[in-house]
């Protein structure tokens, strides 16, 4: 009898804890959030119902097409320089005959364990005008001025920001690449040596169909983190959106609106919009990748 | 064994075990948050002067009455970056609520906002209006400027802590060895003047001004009688005082003729930068020099104080910008033992004295002023009375209104700075005034449609 209840209960004991845990922390707050973004809100019991109307001036916030603005650029450079660097980094590390490799992978990959809110505050330091490490090195290398002003010039605030991105997170993604990198099979790359193919014919038609879905996975994490970046800028200019806001993105401009002015209702619009973008963005990229490891066999 | 207990437990041994630990631990966290409980009140500050001072004091509060009747204060350090924002979780969460806090101006607006009795402090008109030993009530003793900073649709929700009026600090070193009287400064014209004198670009500037935010511009916007809102709560970004001294403060922070760098508007690059005078003078509120004697110990004796330039012959020598109010917040039990030690800390005669001597920082009460403590001079400036001149600057001081949409106000004019910086740079004075204008009406309806999206 306590068997047959045992086998029959157990496994909905064994996922409760999970279930309680995903409702509560997960499935509530979601359905919560959508619902308050259709309320015009000061703090969660100050609420007036106003329909539509958080994205429909969403949509024309100048504020918020600016946030967009710079979080895209910022994904489009984490794309289109940090994955590259990640794989060049991976390859080189991969080499047969590397003396040195655990050396060099703990160190492409320490800056990670440094942690982004020590780095933050460290690369402001570096990144100061006048005495800061940064300027230094450019200055004797470039003639680049000393008082540059990274963080406080609209212009320059966008590079500094990728810099400290790539400088903690190449070595991060280089490391998943590395891995899919040694799970290519030798005898593939020995194939196509005896037919003739040179290194980049070999990379191009062996390495790279080789560590496709790892790719492909790095490419997607990485663009969502870079979507979801916050807390590097915001600690970077010390807890403002930078000269001419061009430190803002859309998270940055999620947090002021739902923690600083206390509009829960407006932050949640903000938030499922991005939702949506990262969403559709994800299912391009899974497409295209799919599509593209297709044609590759 | 394994299997006999598993026969005796219906629900099988693993789950068994789990639940027994997740008892066991819940116990421990509950025994552990009451223990933590066992506090009267509780006071939260961001900084850290005023901390030390509290320190000291609040065990002498309700020194000579019985054991039984002495509160425990819980008094906490919360980083100025975060205590907005945790104060602002507890009274969502309705937990851990503070009974007394002090909030910096530039935040506290935000806690106005919503309906007037949601919000999170309690009216302190009632209790201001109470009178004290002296015979005066509260309201007399307060300066009213300060108190307006805290007040919203007739309410007052915070007990200014401070007046903090602007002077300028320079490098006495520096004058003396350049010939230049500071006496002999009296309007920014003058200032400007010495100001292209001392400037060596790339090496020397004569002042240090924040072109980046608005720090420096919003107090010199209220020296000239300006401000972000007006005593309506109105938004007066765009207003013909705004933009005269945008056109006016820009070129002394842009272009060839500069006489202002910012290699930073804070933090340890600002105080190198006059360590090693990169910058000979900055605006300079009372609690800045004591962060200067602080950061600045090698430059004991090399630094003196002038009241700031006036706009016109005879105009106001001084300015304000931001400072800090204490708040009794509504979750407080007990708002009578939270506004007894608030008159203790802020307005205790015995207080006065330690609390200069540790901060610099002028009171908000005037009747605190007569001190002997703000005529001591001080070596580090000089020999200067600091106390003294702050406080014969107090009375000038412009109000500074706070609003709900303070912050959003000052990212737009930080914007509309960053943009006439970059125009000036690039195209001089064709166009400025027109550009400066059109900027700042762009910025302000940007505010101004977020101010008419709030139904409260």
């Amino acid at each position: 009898m306590w068997y047959r209840i045992q086998s029959r209960y157990a496994p909905y004991l064994f996922i409760a804890p999970f279930l309680l845990l995903f409702a509560l922390f997960w499935a509530y707050p979601l359905v919560q959030s959508l619902r308050l973004s259709l309320y015009a809100t000061s703090g969660p019991e100050s609420q007036v119902y106003i329909g539509l109307d958080n994205f429909r001036f969403l949509l024309s916030d100048p504020d918020f097409h600016l946030a967009v603005w710079n979080t895209l650029i910022y994904a489009l450079f984490v794309v289109v320089v940090q994955l590259p660097l990640s794989l060049g980094l991976a390859v080189l590390l991969n080499r047969p005959g590397l003396k040195l490799r655990n050396v060099f992978r703990f160190v492409f990959f320490s800056p990670h364990l440094m942690g982004t809110v020590f780095a933050s505050v460290l690369f402001g330091l570096i990144f100061a005008p006048r005495f800061g490490v940064f300027n230094r090195v450019l200055h004797l290398l470039v003639g680049l001025p000393m008082n540059t002003r990274w963080l406080g010039d609209a212009d320059l605030v966008m590079p500094a920001i990728i810099i400290l991105s790539l400088w903690l997170n190449v070595g991060f993604y280089m490391i998943y690449l590395l891995a899919a990198l040694q799970g290519v099979r030798p005898d593939l790359y020995e194939a196509a040596r005896v037919d003739g193919a040179g290194s980049w014919t070999r990379f191009l038609h062996v390495t790279l169909p080789g560590i496709w879905p790892v790719l492909l996975f790095v490419l997607v994490i990485s663009t969502i983190g870079a979507f979801r970046v916050f807390e590097l800028p915001w600690l970077l200019l010390q807890s403002t959106t930078g000269p001419d806001q061009s430190g803002l993105f859309i998270v940055t401009y999620l947090y002021q609106n739902g923690f600083e002015a206390a509009d829960l209702g407006y932050a949640s619009a903000i938030g499922w919009l991005l939702t949506a973008g990262v969403m559709l963005l994800t299912l391009v990229q899974l497409r295209i990748g799919g599509l593209g490891r297709g044609g590759e066999s | 064994m394994r299997d006999r207990l598993a026969g005796v437990i219906p629900i099988g041994l693993a789950p068994a075990v789990l639940g027994v630990v997740a008892v066991v631990a819940g116990s421990l966290v509950l025994a552990r948050g009451e223990s933590d409980k066992h506090q009267d009140i509780t006071v939260w500050t961001f900084s850290n002067t005023h901390y030390d001072t509290f320190m000291q004091t609040v065990p002498g509060f309700r020194h000579n009455a019985d054991s039984d009747d002495i509160p425990v204060i819980d008094l906490q350090l919360v980083h100025y970056r975060v205590l907005d924002r945790r104060l602002r979780s507890t009274m969502w969460a309705g937990m851990d609520v503070p009974d007394l806090v002090e909030v910096n101006f530039n935040r506290a607006g935000t806690f106005f906002r919503g309906p007037v009795d949601k919000v999170g402090f309690i009216d302190l008109m009632p209790y201001l209006q109470r009178t004290d030993a002296t015979g005066l009530t509260y309201l007399d003793r307060v300066l009213p400027s300060r108190l307006a900073a805290y007040t919203d649709r007739g309410r007052v929700f915070g007990l200014p802590h401070d007046v903090h009026p602007y002077v300028i600090a320079y490098r006495r070193d520096i004058f003396e060895a350049e010939g230049i009287d500071p006496d002999s400064i009296e309007t920014w014209d003058d200032f400007i003047e010495v100001g292209r004198r001392l400037t060596i670009p790339d090496q020397r500037y004569m002042l240090q001004l924040d072109d980046t935010g608005v720090l420096s511009f919003e107090a010199l916007l209220l020296q000239r009688g300006g401000g972000f809102f007006d005593s309506q709560g109105a938004l007066t970004i765009d207003n013909e005082t705004a933009v005269q001294t945008m056109l006016w403060f820009v070129p002394l922070v842009a272009g060839d003729q500069r006489i202002s760098d910012n290699p930073a508007a804070q933090g340890q690059a600002f105080y190198k930068a006059i360590g090693d005078g990169y910058i000979v003078c900055f605006l300079c509120p009372d609690w800045l020099t004591k962060k200067i004697e602080m950061n600045l110990p090698q430059l004991a004796g090399k630094l003196a104080l002038m009241p700031l330039p006036a706009v016109s012959p005879g105009g106001r020598r001084t300015t304000v910008r931001s400072g800090t109010m204490l708040g009794i917040t509504a979750d407080t039990p007990d708002p009578e033992l939270a506004w007894e030690l608030a008159t203790y800390l802020y307005f205790d005669p015995a207080q006065v004295g330690p609390r200069f001597r540790q901060t610099n920082t002028l009171p908000a009460n005037r009747d605190a002023w007569d001190d002997p403590v703000f005529r001591e001079p001080r070596a580090y400036w000089s020999g200067q009375r600091i106390g003294e001149l702050y406080i014969r600057l107090a009375d000038q001081a412009p109000t500074q209104y706070s609003s709900p949409f303070q912050e959003q106000a000052a990212a737009k004019v930080g914007q509309a700075i960053a943009g006439a910086c970059a125009y000036y740079r690039q195209h001089g004075d064709a166009g400025f005034e027109t550009y400066v204008r059109d900027s700042l009406r762009d910025q302000a309806k940007a505010v101004r449609n977020q101010i008419q999206r709030n139904p409260f």
